[in-house]
């Protein structure tokens, strides 16, 4: 479970979040919308925390994160898959080191290793381009080895900024349906995005923030 | 063991991509490791040729005509009972005369205009092998050169005297550039290792967000710096042994004059050990502070 109690983070003296009081349960998964500078990259940022906040606690499955000293966040981070706005992906590897790395810092064995970056590849439908430098295939394949990467450590939380941001309709609706899948296994999803037109086609809780403040937490109810 | 196997490999990988700038850094490295070597290596074979002198230094205390057995006996006791001294033997007038007459015997009809040994007795004493401080071994003589029944004294330590100074300056010399030259090697490993962790950036960053911790990150970069500042000392060993080596070749005649104080011959293998040793220590010291400063610049 992710709360959050009056978190705000100000940036020189900007407030870029204020007073976020906000809870996600375990398995959920939530769209996090707003406009360009709204704060959703920086509410993303303090739950995997790249980012500290400047006032109020987090608490990730009722630890208190602000409290984590530097040289124990890897724990905290391994908990967390991330798909990054602008990929983070190694350009001059392959896409199969590439997605292996969450589980090379963990030393598991190559045995281990390539059993579940073949089952991660095959989830998000890029098993062929394995062997491909990741530098030389496309957008929108790039965008699928960041989240076969951010699940490959079985993680209890994925969070993703704007992974649709550079990619046509269909193939927006094809990640959304990625995540999907990967939330049916209880991983708790928490999607950044300005698109309302695939928000619209995926019925799902909605946070929206404007100007750093939470306006809209919009909640569906389970079908009858 | 996993990990260690992919330190070494990542570390290999950074030391090959950037071939010209480590090859710079270990050239440098070397050089500056065999400056002190050098000096060090004058330092220990001056050491060994004092020890050498300090082994023969023997010193003659002439006794005056008029002093009785028992007073030459007492002083003998006092010499003897120094830890300084190895032996004491007394040499008569008489035995004086018959050394001079078998020494020089060219000279003896000199003697023959004598009926009586014109020379004087003396108390001769030889020091211990290590005995090396001559100062020591000055002060004893100037105690005992006051004692009543010496005339005089014969004890020749010039040459040591000033062997022990170029040694001083030898040893302050090396020191003083040793430390000069230690803090430009740091200097350079650690802007080597800077570099290498700027080139690595992103990386660092993706392995830093997707749960790598610090050891992970920071274990390449530590071996990297020991390798460097490993084949930087044994490189420098090797450079010294070949300027030991190739010295009588190019110093001429001035190689006559200094083959007496410094063994070209071999390059005792403290000396490398602690080339070997000193660089694997700034190699890794450089690449730690490195480290220290870009994990605690990004805490993300």
């Amino acid at each position: 479970m992710i709360q959050f109690f009056h978190v705000s983070k100000e940036y020189f003296r900007n407030e870029a979040l204020s007073d976020i009081n906000l809870a996600i349960a375990r398995g959920e998964f939530v769209f996090l919308t707003g406009a360009s500078g709204a704060g959703k990259s920086t509410l993303l940022k303090l739950i995997y925390k790249e980012e500290e906040p400047s006032k109020g606690q987090i608490l990730i499955d009722s630890v208190n994160s602000t409290l984590i000293p530097a040289k124990k966040l890897f724990k905290l981070r391994r908990q967390i898959g991330i798909v990054f706005q602008d990929f983070k992906l190694l350009m001059n590897r392959t896409v199969h080191e590439n997605v292996a790395i969450p589980l090379r810092v963990r030393g598991e064995k190559q045995a281990d290793i390539e059993k579940k970056v073949n089952n991660a590849l095959a989830l998000v439908g890029l098993t062929y381009r394995k062997r491909y430098l990741t530098g030389h295939i496309s957008g929108g394949e790039q965008q699928r080895v960041a989240i076969a990467r951010a699940i490959i450590g079985n993680p209890k939380i994925l969070i993703a900024d704007e992974p649709t941001g550079n990619l046509d309709t269909n193939l927006s609706i094809e990640i959304i349906k990625i995540f999907e899948r990967i939330n049916a296994n209880g991983i708790t999803t928490i999607i950044a995005t300005h698109d309302l037109n695939l928000m619209s086609l995926f019925p799902k809780r909605t946070i929206k923030l404007d100007k750093g403040q939470l306006v809209q937490d919009k909640r569906v109810e389970a079908n009858p | 063991m996993r990990f260690v196997i992919y330190s070494i490999k990542q570390a290999m990988a950074n030391l090959l991509r950037n071939k010209v700038v480590n090859l710079l850094c270990l050239g440098i490295i070397a050089f500056t490791l065999l400056v002190p070597g050098i000096f060090n290596y004058i330092s220990f074979n001056l050491e060994r040729y004092i020890d050498k002198l300090s082994e023969n230094v023997e010193a003659i205390f002439y006794i005056k005509d008029d002093s009785d057995n028992g007073a030459i006996e007492k002083l003998m006791q006092r010499m003897q009972a120094n830890l300084l001294v190895k032996e004491v033997g007394f040499t008569s007038r008489d035995q004086a005369k018959a050394n001079f007459s078998r020494e020089f015997p060219e000279l003896k009809y000199i003697l023959s205009e004598f009926n009586y040994s014109p020379f004087p007795a003396s108390i001769d004493v030889k020091f211990q092998s290590d005995a090396r401080n001559l100062i020591q071994v000055e002060s004893f003589v100037r105690d005992i050169k006051n004692a009543a029944n010496v005339e005089s004294v014969q004890l020749n330590m010039d040459w040591a005297r000033k062997i022990a100074m170029i040694k001083k300056f030898t040893t302050f010399a090396g020191l003083f550039l040793s430390a000069i030259l230690l803090i430009v090697s740091i200097f350079i490993i650690f802007n080597v290792v800077k570099i290498n962790i700027f080139y690595r950036r992103d990386e660092i960053n993706i392995l830093r967000l997707v749960g790598a911790s610090d050891w992970y990150i920071k274990t390449p970069f530590l071996i990297e710096g020991f390798v460097l500042g490993f084949l930087g000392g044994l490189l420098a060993g090797g450079l010294l042994l070949a300027t030991i080596k190739a010295f009588p070749l190019y110093a001429g005649f001035v190689f006559n004059i200094i083959k007496q104080l410094i063994d070209f011959r071999q390059l005792p293998q403290k000396i490398f050990w602690q080339l070997l040793v000193t660089g694997t220590a700034i190699g890794l010291f450089s690449s730690f502070i490195s480290l220290r400063r870009f994990i605690k610049q990004t805490p993300g």
